[in-house]
């Protein structure tokens, strides 16, 4: 019955971030909207994190089994690529290099500058 | 033989199927990749290779898999949304390292689609496609939407955001030794902007703040590829 409930209330709330989402003028999925209440819950003491404690730890620790269905679709786009296939994998792979290694070197550099500046600032 | 086919056929139409089948593969992935040891071998990875490779040796319609696959799909919603437990729990990393976070989040979705325009018009690329793959780091229902106001193709904008997630999910260990990446921080921020939900199931493995920075950075890093989308 734990267990049920938890799943209810979640999908209840996914219910209310679909209707958001589509009311909303920019696409924002439902998903991350409810990301965002479900934190803002969490952070006004709202919703206790042991209310859904169970299925979101089953969720969670099993998160990458939930991407299969979407991921085996791939296969199925093949007639659609046929002629860009190798263009568009390598464009897709190396992107993703880019952006992960852009993306941690900027948060090194500016975590960087905030420590130099905080210590520059206490000097004084 | 077609007997047995036909049986085959009628019992894979049922959703049961393609659930048992996903769950049935993804055991033995994560059974192998134990054994493995080496992060290449993604449990993921193995799973899509054996449930692709078993519709197509006994000819069964990825429709019929669908049945099942669309009821495991369902749960992307909520999977989402539970992620904020993750960066409730890791709050004080939150307050620490916001502007780290946005400032990383912005840079990567602006190298990103930088990276796609470059490649597109070194390969030749017809504008459509080019359009199709510009938001292909973010979560596909972010992606999705954007594609469509730009005149791409939906469904190659729908397989560019799941490879580029893949890419995130198996190679993302790997980026982080080679580009010496040790804290949290930094590679949690890398892992959510470059390869939004699906490298943050990879995140949540390697850590508690990895898990919550990377969850943060898939709404920071969806909401700056809409901003940057619009500007151009």
């Amino acid at each position: 019955m734990k267990i049920l409930k938890q799943l209810g209330g979640l999908f209840l709330l996914c219910i209310i971030g679909e209707i958001l989402s589509a009311l909303l003028p920019f696409p924002l999925p439902a998903g991350v909207l409810c990301m965002v209440l479900l934190f803002l819950g969490l952070s006004c003491h709202i919703i206790q994190i042991d209310v859904l404690r169970e299925s979101a730890d089953f969720m969670l620790k099993n998160m990458a089994f939930f991407f299969i269905p979407a991921s085996v679709g791939i296969v199925e786009y093949y007639p659609l690529i046929k002629h860009t296939w190798l263009p568009l994998l390598i464009i897709c792979i190396l992107a993703t290099f880019a952006t992960f290694a852009a993306t941690a070197y900027t948060v090194r550099l500016v975590i960087f500058l905030q420590t130099k500046f905080r210590n520059g600032g206490a000097k004084k | 033989m077609s007997d047995f086919l036909s049986i085959l056929s009628d019992i894979t139409t049922s959703p049961m199927f393609g659930i048992t089948i996903s769950i049935l593969a993804y055991t033995l992935g994560v059974w192998l990749a134990k054994k493995a040891k080496s992060p290449l071998v993604n449990p993921l990875l193995i799973a899509i290779i054996l449930i692709s490779a078993f519709l197509a040796v006994f000819k069964i319609p990825y429709a019929n898999y669908c049945s099942g696959g669309k009821m495991i799909e369902l749960f992307l919603t909520p999977l989402t949304a539970i992620l904020a437990i993750k960066v409730y729990e890791q709050i004080h990393l939150l307050k620490q390292n916001w502007l780290p976070l946005l400032i990383g989040s912005l840079v990567g979705s602006a190298v990103s689609i930088g990276c796609v325009l470059l490649l597109s018009r070194l390969f030749f690329l017809e504008n459509s496609l080019m359009v199709s793959l510009l938001p292909k780091s973010v979560t596909a229902a972010i992606a999705i939407p954007l594609s469509m106001q730009g005149g791409g193709v939906v469904s190659v904008t729908a397989l560019a955001v799941m490879i580029t997630g893949l890419t995130g999910a198996v190679f993302s260990p790997m980026m982080l030794r080679l580009l010496r990446i040790q804290n949290p921080i930094e590679a949690g921020v890398a892992i959510g902007t470059s390869s939004h939900a699906l490298g943050t199931s990879k995140a949540i493995e390697l850590g508690d703040a990895e898990g919550a920075m990377s969850s943060c950075a898939i709404a920071i890093a969806g909401l700056c590829t809409v901003i940057l989308l619009m500007i151009f």
